[in-house]
Formats: C-alpha cells, sequence, structure tokens
C-alpha cells in the first residue's frame, strides 16, 4: 500500500498527477525537444562568445553607502588625489648618485611621458623641471631644479644634485629614505582627450610592462624596478582573469576521470559533462544577452553550474543504472529515473537558486551580478540537466559495462554501506550527536577571532607575495608614504573653503587623527598653508601655525596643489594616512570622524566621509557586517521553508538543516584560524555553500523517508538510502569540490579564498549529510507515526 | 514648594549643560581651547626649552608644554589653557616661569611649568593697543586746544599720525588675536619684557598680572618683528628682530638705544656666551656675528653653514651649541672663535639647545626632544 503511495509521489509538493503528465510531456517529444534544444543552444553559443570582460571600479563598491555617495557627488572634485602611478627604479648596488643610474632615470621618465593615459603635466621625476630646491636669501627666495645646471654625471654634478636634493625636500616622497631609489610619478588621465576614449587598465598596464620594467632592467641590470597604483592594480586582476580559462579545462578533465572512475561508462560520462557544458554556455548566453559582461566575481559562476549540473547528472546517471541493471530498456529506466528525481533535483535546484538569490541583500553590484547568474545558471540546469540529460539517455542508454560494474561492485560496496548505516544506530547516534556538539563548541570558540574586512597589506584582491604587493612593500618600506588613504571631504559655501573657520576646523580634526591609534600622518590645505606661512617668514618655524589672517591665509595658499582646492573652493579633502587597513582601524578612524562631524558640522561647513581607498573600505565593511546576518537568516530560512514544504515536517527539517548549521559554524572557524575576513568575497561562499549543501540532505532523506514509509526500521532504511543514493551523494559532494578547488591557484586572491571555503563547505555538508543526518534522525523522528501518518492521509 | 526650586535649578542646570556641550563642541577658540593630551607632544614640533631648577620644560606647538625631571629621559605634558603654538619659555626661577605664543598668549605657572594660567592674550592686547592710541589722540587734542600758533601745525601733523595708529590697531581688532608673541624674558619674578610680530613689546611689573605697552620705547616706527630678547653676563639687555635690527638696554629695559647693526638679513636670536659684554647674534644663511663690546662693534664669525641659525645653548667653560634649520649643529669649546659643524642625517629643524650634565646635550625642534651623548668627542 505504501508502494502505491510512494509510486504517485512521497510528497505534496505537486499534485499526483502532476508526474506523468509532465514525464509524458517530455518522453513523448523527445526528439521535438532534442532539436529545440539544439537549435536555442546554438544561438546562446553565439551569444555567449560575445561576452566582454568587466572589471569596473563602481561595480565593486557599495554605492547605495553614504561613504561611496558623498565620493561618487564630489568625484569631479577628488579627481587628482586618485588615479596615479608611481615607478620607483632602484639602485640594486650603492645609491642613486651613479652617472649610469641617473641615465637611466632619464630615459625611463622620458617614456612614461609618452605613454598614452599620462597626465604629462603632472609628472615628476628628478628629471623633471617641476622638482626644485627652494631656499630663502636675505632678498627672498632662490631655487632651482633639482638636476643642477649643466649637468654632466661627473661626481662634483653628483654632489651637487645630492646637496639639491637634500634642500628640495623631496627626501621621503620622490627620493627614498636610504637614497638607493627614486619614484617617478605619473597622473593618468581617465579619458584621453584627444580621442575621448576611457583609459584601458588591461593596455596600460601591459605597457608599463613591456615598455618599461622589462625594456630597462634588461637594459640596465643594475637596477630594479617597482611599479604601484590603481591603474597596475586593475591590469593585474584583469590578467588574472585570463588564468580562469585554464582552470576550466582542468576542471573538465578532472571530472571526466572521476566521471569515468565513477560510472566505467562513457556515456554515463561524457552524457552529464556534455549537458552541464550545455548548461554554461546557457548560462553565459543569456547573462550577455541580458547585458552583463564577465568580472572577477561572476567569472566564477560558470565553473559553479557546471560543478552542479554534474552532480545532479550523477544522480540521473546513478539511477539509470540502478534501474538497467534491473533489465529495463534504456527508454524505461531513463522515464524512471526522471520519475524518481525530478522532484528532489527541482526541489534542490530551487533552493540552489533561492540561496544565491539571498545574496542581493549585499548592496553591492558585483555580488548582486553573482547572485543573477548563479541564479539563472541553476535555472539553466533544471532544464539541461533535468530534462536533456535524461532524454540524450533515454537514447544511448548505460553501456553493459557500466550495468556490469555496478552489479560487480554491489556486494563489495554494501559492506562499506553496511557499515555506514550504522550512522543511524541507537548506540552510535548519540555519539555523533555529541562530537558534533563539541564540534559547535570548538566552531564558535574559534570563529571568535572571526574579522570583517581585509587583514592583509598592499591591495587585498591580490595574493601577499604577488609582485604588485612586492612593489607595493618595497615602496611602502622605503618613503614617507602609505597605501591606505582615507579622505574626508570638506564642504564648504563658494569660495569658504580656505576660511579661518573652517581651516581651524579641519586643524582641530586632523590632531584628533593624529592622536588615533592606527593613523599615521595627515595631510590637508591646512599643512600647505602652516608650512608656507613659515616659509613666508623666512623659514623660521615660530610662524609654524594656522594664522587667523585671512590675508595671511590666502597668500599661503596660492600655490596650494590643485588637488587639494576645487574650482570655486567649496569642497578640500583631508587625507588621513592609515597604518594598515584592518576593519577596526577603520571602524575606529571613521568613528572618530563621525564624531568629529557630528560636533562640528555647521550650514557653513561640513565634513563627509569618506573617500580614498580606506572610505571605501570602511564603508564596504559596514555594508558586509550589516548584511552578513540578514543574509544568513535569510539563506536558512529560505531553505528550511522549501524543506517544510517538500515534506511537511519541522523534524526532516531540522535533520536536514543542522548539519548544514554545523558546517557553517566550522567555516567560519576556519576562516578565523586561517586570517580570512568576511568580505565581498567570502560572504557569498557562505550562501552559495548553504543553498548547494542542502542538496545533500535532499537527494538523502528523500530516500530515506521512501524507505522508512516502507516501513523499515532506521538503520535498514538508512542502509537502503545509502544503496541508492549514498554513493552519487558522496560523488556530488566530490563533483562540486573538484569544480572549485582549482580556483586556489588563481593569482587573484580573493577567487583563492572563495575556492578553499566552497571546497571545505562542499565536502563538510556532504560529510554532515551523511553523518549527521541519520544520527538526528534516530532522535528526531518517530519511523511508526510517520507511517501512521501516511496511511491516514492515503485514507483520506 | 520646598521642591519647586531644586527642580527649576536642575533644569537650568540642564540648559546651561546643553548650551554648554553645543558650544564646548561647536567652533571654540583656540585661545579657549585646552591642549589635548596627546603622546606625541614629545616628537612634534618644539620651539624652545629652559630649565626651571633641575626640571626641564619645553613648549611647542597645539599648546604643548612638556617637562623633565631626569635630564629629557621622560616627560610629562601640563596643563596648558590654549591650544596654540608656544613660541619661548623662560623662569626666574625653579617655581616661577612664563610662556608666550601665537595669538599674543602669555602663560603663567607657579608650579614649575606643571600648570599653567592664562595670563594676557591678543584680544588684550589689541585692547590695550588701541586705549594707548586713543588716549594719545585725545592728549594731543586737548593740546591743541591750548596750543599756540608755532606748535599747533606740529600737533596737527601727530594728531594725523595718532589717528593712523589708531585706525591700524582697530583694523588689527577687527582681524582678531592674530599677532604672535616671539620671545618673553622675565628681570624676577614681578619684571618682565614680551616681544614679538610688528613690534609688539610689552612690559609687567606685577608678575604679568597687568601688562603696559612698551613699544614706543623702541626706535621702531617700520614696525619690524621683534624676534628675540636675551640678557648677556654682565646685565645688558638685547633685542634683535627683521632686517637686522639691534636694540640694546643698559638700564633693564627702561631705556633703549638702536645699534648698528652688521647684517641687513633677519635675526633670530641674541645670546651671551658666558664672558662679560660679549653677545652673539645670529639669523638667516648661518650668519652669526660676535661682539666684545657689548654690541658697539661686530665681527663675523666664520662658519660653513648655510641654514639658518634659530638658537645658542651656552656651557661651561666656554662651550657654545649653535642650532638651527636642517638639522644644523655647532659646537665650540672656546666661547664661540671657532666652531666644530654637523649636520644631523634626519635634516630636521633644531630650534633649541640646552647643555646637560655628563656631557650630553638637549635639543628641541621640528621633530620634538633629543638627547645627544658624548658631545665634547663629535668632530
Amino acid at each position: 500500500m505504501s508502494n502505491k503511495l510512494h509510486d504517485q509521489g512521497d510528497h505534496f509538493i505537486l499534485t499526483p498527477k502532476a508526474e506523468p503528465w509532465l514525464e509524458r510531456l517530455v518522453f513523448n517529444n523527445r526528439l521535438f525537444i532534442l532539436v529545440a534544444f539544439l537549435c536555442i543552444t546554438a544561438y546562446l553559443a553565439y551569444s555567449a562568445s560575445q561576452i566582454k570582460p568587466d572589471a569596473s571600479f563602481e561595480r565593486l563598491i557599495p554605492l547605495e553607502h553614504p561613504y561611496i555617495q558623498n565620493m561618487l557627488a564630489n568625484r569631479d572634485d577628488l579627481q587628482n588625489l586618485g588615479n596615479s602611478i608611481r615607478i620607483a627604479v632602484e639602485a640594486n648596488e650603492g645609491t642613486i648618485f651613479d652617472e649610469r643610474y641617473m641615465d637611466t632615470l632619464k630615459q625611463i621618465t622620458d617614456e612614461v611621458f609618452y605613454l598614452s593615459g599620462v597626465d604629462r603635466s603632472g609628472v615628476k621625476s628628478l628629471w623633471t623641471p617641476n622638482v626644485r630646491w627652494v631656499e630663502v636669501t636675505e632678498e627672498g627666495f632662490q631655487g632651482g631644479t633639482v638636476i643642477p645646471d649643466g649637468y654632466s654625471g661627473d661626481k662634483r654634478s653628483l654632489d651637487d644634485l645630492r646637496q639639491n636634493i637634500l634642500r628640495s625636500g623631496e627626501v621621503g616622497s620622490l627620493v627614498a629614505d636610504n637614497f638607493k631609489s627614486t619614484i617617478i610619478y605619473a597622473p593618468l588621465l581617465e579619458v584621453d582627450p584627444e580621442t575621448g576614449k576611457s583609459l584601458d587598465y588591461k593596455a596600460f598596464s601591459q605597457e608599463l610592462e613591456a615598455k618599461i620594467r622589462d625594456k630597462y632592467q634588461a637594459q640596465n641590470p643594475k637596477i630594479s624596478i617597482h611599479v604601484i597604483g590603481f591603474a597596475k592594480k586593475v591590469g593585474d586582476l584583469i590578467e588574472g582573469i585570463g588564468a580562469i580559462a585554464k582552470f576550466a579545462a582542468i576542471t573538465v578533465v578532472l571530472t571526466l576521470v572521476l566521471l569515468f572512475g565513477y560510472s566505467r561508462c562513457w556515456s554515463g560520462t561524457l552524457t552529464p559533462i556534455f549537458a552541464s557544458i550545455v548548461a554554461v554556455i546557457w548560462q553565459l548566453g543569456i547573462l550577455r544577452l541580458l547585458g552583463y559582461g564577465l568580472d572577477p566575481y561572476s567569472v566564477l559562476v560558470p565553473f559553479l553550474v557546471f560543478a552542479i549540473g554534474i552532480s545532479h547528472g550523477v544522480q540521473i546517471v546513478n539511477a539509470m543504472t540502478l534501474e538497467s541493471a534491473r533489465g529495463f530498456d534504456a527508454m524505461t529506466s531513463a522515464r524512471l529515473a526522471f520519475r524518481g528525481l525530478y522532484i528532489p533535483g527541482m526541489l534542490a535546484l530551487v533552493s540552489d537558486a533561492m540561496g544565491f538569490l539571498t545574496l542581493l541583500f549585499i548592496k553591492i553590484d558585483v555580488i548582486k551580478d553573482l547572485a543573477v547568474a548563479a541564479s539563472i545558471g541553476v535555472a539553466v540546469i533544471i532544464i539541461t540537466n533535468l530534462v536533456l540529460h535524461p532524454i540524450i539517455l533515454s537514447y544511448v542508454g548505460i553501456s553493459k559495462s557500466g550495468i556490469r560494474y555496478v552489479q560487480k561492485s554491489d556486494e563489495k560496496s554494501d559492506r562499506k554501506w553496511h557499515w555506514m548505516s550504522y550512522f543511524a544506530h541507537p548506540s552510535v547516534a548519540p555519539i555523533s550527536i555529541m562530537i558534533a556538539l563539541v564540534g559547535t563548541g570548538l566552531g564558535y570558540y574559534y570563529k571568535q577571532d572571526l574579522k570583517i574586512g581585509d587583514l592583509d597589506r598592499g591591495a587585498p584582491e591580490l595574493r601577499p607575495e604577488s609582485r604588485y604587493n612586492m612593489d607595493n612593500d618595497y615602496i611602502i618600506g622605503n618613503y614617507s608614504t602609505s597605501s591606505d588613504i582615507l579622505v574626508v571631504m570638506v564642504k564648504t559655501g563658494t569660495e569658504k573653503c580656505s576660511s579661518y573657520p573652517v581651516m581651524k576646523a579641519m586643524d582641530h580634526l586632523q590632531w584628533t587623527l593624529e592622536n588615533t591609534s592606527g593613523v599615521e600622518s595627515t595631510a590637508s590645505l591646512v599643512t600647505v598653508s602652516k608650512i608656507v606661512t613659515k616659509a613666508l617668514n623666512e623659514g623660521n618655524f615660530k610662524w609654524y601655525e594656522l594664522s587667523r589672517n585671512q590675508q595671511i591665509i590666502n597668500s599661503s595658499i596660492q600655490r596650494a596643489p590643485s588637488g587639494l582646492i576645487n574650482s570655486d573652493c567649496s569642497l578640500t579633502p583631508l587625507v588621513a594616512f592609515l597604518e594598515d587597513h584592518k576593519a577596526e582601524t577603520l571602524q575606529r578612524v571613521v568613528d572618530v570622524v563621525e564624531k568629529y562631524a557630528a560636533e562640528n558640522n555647521t550650514e557653513d561647513f561640513q565634513f563627509l566621509l569618506g573617500a580614498g581607498n580606506a572610505g571605501v573600505d570602511a564603508a564596504t565593511n559596514q555594508v558586509i557586517s550589516k548584511a552578513k546576518d540578514m543574509m544568513l537568516i535569510f539563506v536558512y530560512a529560505v531553505v528550511s521553508l522549501l524543506c517544510f514544504i517538500t515534506f511537511r515536517s519541522l523534524r526532516a527539517v531540522a535533520c536536514i538543516v543542522i548539519p548544514l548549521g554545523l558546517t557553517s559554524v566550522l567555516c567560519e572557524a576556519l576562516m578565523a584560524q586561517m586570517g580570512i575576513g568576511i568580505k565581498v568575497e567570502t560572504l557569498p561562499v557562505i550562501a552559495l555553500g548553504v543553498g548547494i549543501g542542502v542538496d545533500y540532505g535532499i537527494y538523502i532523506f528523500t530516500k530515506f523517508e521512501h524507505y522508512l514509509l516502507e516501513g523499515k526500521t532506521l538503520q535498514s532504511a538508512y542502509f537502503e538510502t545509502l544503496r541508492s543514493t549514498g554513493k552519487a551523494v558522496m560523488f556530488t559532494g566530490i563533483t562540486l569540490a573538484i569544480g572549485v578547488c582549482t580556483w586556489i591557484f588563481s593569482p587573484i586572491k580573493f577567487q583563492a579564498n572563495m575556492g578553499l571555503l566552497l571546497f571545505f563547505m562542499f565536502l563538510w555538508n556532504m560529510v554532515g549529510a551523511l553523518w549527521l543526518l541519520p544520527a538526528l534522525a534516530r532522535f528526531l523522528l518517530n519511523p511508526e507515526k510517520m507511517v501512521a501518518k501516511a496511511r491516514a492521509a492515503e485514507a483520506i | 514648594m520646598r521642591y519647586i526650586k531644586p527642580l527649576r535649578n536642575l533644569l537650568a542646570v540642564c540648559a546651561l549643560g546643553l548650551s554648554i556641550g553645543v558650544a564646548g563642541a561647536q567652533d571654540r577658540d583656540v585661545l579657549e581651547t585646552p591642549a589635548m593630551d596627546t603622546e606625541h607632544a614629545t616628537e612634534t614640533l618644539l620651539l624652545d626649552v629652559t630649565s626651571a631648577g633641575n626640571r626641564l620644560v619645553a613648549v611647542g606647538q597645539r599648546g604643548h608644554i612638556i617637562y623633565s625631571d631626569d635630564d629629557g629621559k621622560s616627560w610629562s605634558q601640563a596643563s596648558v589653557p590654549v591650544s596654540v603654538l608656544m613660541t619661548a619659555v623662560y623662569f626666574t626661577d625653579e617655581k616661577n616661569g612664563w610662556s608666550v605664543g601665537h595669538g599674543a598668549i602669555i602663560l603663567h605657572t607657579v608650579d614649575g611649568g606643571q600648570t599653567w594660567v592664562k595670563q594676557f592674550d591678543g584680544k588684550a592686547a589689541n585692547e590695550m593697543v588701541i586705549a594707548q592710541a586713543q588716549n594719545k589722540v585725545a592728549r594731543i587734542e586737548k593740546e591743541m586746544d591750548s596750543a599756540d600758533e608755532a606748535n599747533l601745525s606740529d600737533l596737527e601733523f601727530q594728531l594725523e599720525e595718532a589717528q593712523y595708529a589708531l585706525e591700524d590697531a582697530e583694523f588689527d581688532a577687527d582681524i582678531g588675536p592674530s599677532k604672535p608673541l616671539l620671545d618673553v624674558w622675565f628681570r624676577d619674578s614681578q619684571v618682565g619684557f614680551v616681544v614679538g610680530a610688528y613690534g609688539f613689546f610689552f612690559k609687567t611689573v606685577d608678575g604679568g598680572q597687568t601688562w603696559s605697552n612698551w613699544g614706543a620705547r623702541l626706535d621702531n616706527p617700520e614696525r619690524f618683528h621683534l624676534n628675540s630678547i636675551n640678557q648677556i653676563t654682565g646685565g645688558a639687555l638685547f633685542i634683535v628682530g627683521e632686517a637686522g635690527i639691534v636694540h640694546r638696554s643698559t638700564d633693564l629695559g627702561e631705556t633703549w638705544e638702536m645699534l648698528e647693526s652688521p647684517y641687513d638679513g633677519s635675526l633670530f636670536g641674541v645670546s651671551g656666551n658666558g664672558n662679560v659684554n660679549e653677545v652673539l647674534v645670529y639669523g638667516l644663511r648661518g650668519h652669526l656675528f660676535y661682539s666684545q663690546d657689548v654690541g658697539e662693534s661686530w665681527e663675523q664669525v666664520g662658519t660653513d653653514a648655510d641654514q639658518t641659525i634659530m638658537a645658542v645653548a651656552i656651557g661651561d667653560k666656554g662651550q657654545l651649541a649653535v642650532v638651527g634649520n636642517s638639522g644644523l649643529m655647532m659646537l665650540s669649546d672656546n666661547y664661540g672663535e671657532t666652531f666644530r659643524m654637523h649636520t644631523r642625517d634626519d635634516r630636521l629643524a633644531l630650534l633649541g639647545a640646552r647643555f646637560l650634565p655628563s656631557d650630553r646635550l638637549l635639543l628641541v625642534g621640528e621633530g620634538g626632544v633629543s638627547v645627544i651623548r658624548g658631545i665634547s668627542k663629535l668632530n
């Protein structure tokens, strides 16, 4: 009797009659569907081939955050602060006071001058005429270029050069503290004024490598070249995306080998791979049709889609093989496999998609794009792997060798399954629960160190040992500069940005910041005013103070760098150089600024946060920490709700969801211990991990419930579950893990971090489903009641 | 009824508290804002250092005044009611000291530099100068009433000048307390002088409680900055300033005469060298002049320095230390006849110096405080 029940569907998600109807629709029109698939795939493949890489800065930041809105609102006035590169030319032996070194430096300066994208008027190096020394004399100021008149490279000119450098005050900014390197500073133009085209970061970065680094290091082996700047970083990132193609190939080959090892059947190996590749093509094609590009995050989605496709394909192949082993022909086996799997398969995929959609809570465009891309991918899999795949299999069938392999290995694996079925045993289950509890406790203990934001120095997107970050370390270590910059925008009425009340308030904020731990130094128009006021008073430090006399202030800032005053003097930046970009540092500093702003902002002037990379990081961290709990609650709520709708039992929901919770806690502990912070790239991992991780539980529980309703005891029902689907679930975990583990070798650090964490979550969710689920079932499920309830339902 | 009054008081206190809270946070004048407690006072700009008994006291930016009782090893930050750049400090004994700074601030301590109170500021200075100018105008007008024809045109000219000076002072007052005082010297705990920008020169005879404008006692019609005031061994007082001006008083500041200057450029300091009636003046671009006759005649001391000299410290037995901008440090063992020259590697400005026991020298300047050991062995 229970048989009849489950033949008509054990679930309440669809009416019992729907199943045969859908099955008939699919299999009676299989040729037509196949041809339709072929046409659509061809069209989408063409579309997918048009997709373009897209690494725009704006998509990476939380646009709705007030800091970012302030930054974007004042973007035109802040431009001079941002986009520039620094090229440090290091003398490997000796110092910069060397004829050959200076010669090479001159050539490099000239070369940089003519790079496309460089704002020539702003280029600074020892060889440019805008780098000067100034001295106060009885008659006034006296000065000249740092390169002495009549420079010939002899000892005397080099001595003069040294003297001029010391007088110029460029030590620490253009010349390293140890005189072993100097910097060529080049501001960049976002938009080429001649062509109107925006700067091509990839081309610019490649040009830097070829025309500057490679060329001159080869020409003069006694020098090394270090380059930093936003443009270089983005160039390196775009190059890193290219490495993904390699990973894709490796993933496909690895999957192929594993699948064949699993099924020992070529059709069972190639059809899921084929169906999954079709899914990837569809996903990319649809993405392109919707107008999206591939950014460093969404480039990972095809991997996920492929892996998820394979894992569902394996379920089909597994079911097909078992049905074929019972003697059915290809068509019937395919129909039976479809009938048995389309509900749990759809349920699993829908919960995947819902899990991804919770990422929409994070108000950062790349993450939203990731959510959309992944959801499209999963929706596509429902069609390709649950429809196309069984149709293809209904033609090609499972090979004899595959069926024989299943029959042969059945006995051997039965022993393994029998052994594993003890997880549901009444004396083993409590131990499992204890271990899980201890694991949760340990997880909570170790995840206390979990931090929001970035923990490493340098550019967080790239690995600490990447060339960019090594260059960054070199320049930070040898110059008085910091790569972590917070810009407070001081907004005033027109022509008021340099008025005494504003300047006084800025001065006070600067000092407050300098007394905040984590701030190395600050700079603003006030700093310029003090220095110049002192200089105008014959260099006497007794005048190193902000004057109350507006005329003195005005004359002191006449020649202030252009980035410090906008065209109508209504905005001036206050820059804080930070020691690092750890979340606590950033939060502490922005807290100080916000408190100061709240107390001191008036109608006449306001302190606004915050630009600079530290401002963006601080905003991102705030968005992430706010979204984190929301997202977790929603992803678990959605997954639980879907499970509840399907199984109509809170106990079933608990059995499936609790193992996921354990994995989430352990994953956070792992992150804390490995020094991976919660940030833009790791937050999606939690949603993806839970969304995909629930698949295992759903597949296991569907079968498990089925056998329990047949009246089997817990342990024997679990044994049957393992026999029928356990192998596929294990294999699913492995294929998913393989799909992401190649990312660990990505040159882009966040891809590596995502790969590592997803690898961990996919494997652990599988372990949780196979090991903890039956133990929980021992405590939570009552098979007799379930049978009685099912009978009662049937009686109605 | 009994409860109503306390309640009202409470409300009043709350309202007051609120208004203070808002006013306190917003837009406070630097002359009313106490110096912030900071760990950075010993490593940021300090302009002068002196001794108060065995204690060292240094002053600098943002109202920082620090003191050390262990020869500069450790420092404490004094409580200071203002947060402007303090330019100079002077003690008459181990307890009584004065410090001056921007906004024409004069601070006083009676506990050896641990706590300071404000005695005078630029608002008072402006009022004082205006009052004096008004008095002068009134006096001349009164004189004109009873003057005869011969004197009248002369008085008219004087009146015009006095009115011009008054307008000037009122204009300054409108800008606010913007002019700094640059140096301070006290004869004893009652009588003292301060000098500053644009010819500021004030005197007190009551330990700084009240100040009078002493500016008319100097021949300084162009109102040049007065950079430094100091007494040399033998008792003569000197003031030096912008454009090489040198003024001398041999009656403890009552009357002053302008001396022939050896130099057109600015002089930033004046100091004895330990010998009676011998005096050094110094300033821009390494210029250092030496007089053996209380400033009657000068001779330039040859130095290799091209950095501006800011301060001189006098040690025992002819020891002198001369410091200045861009890390300049020159040492002499013979009362300044010859110097050994150093340039400190960091090239930060050195603005004050003090000899310490056991062959050490304390320096203050752009980078805060530092102590140099074994100075007699420095080449």
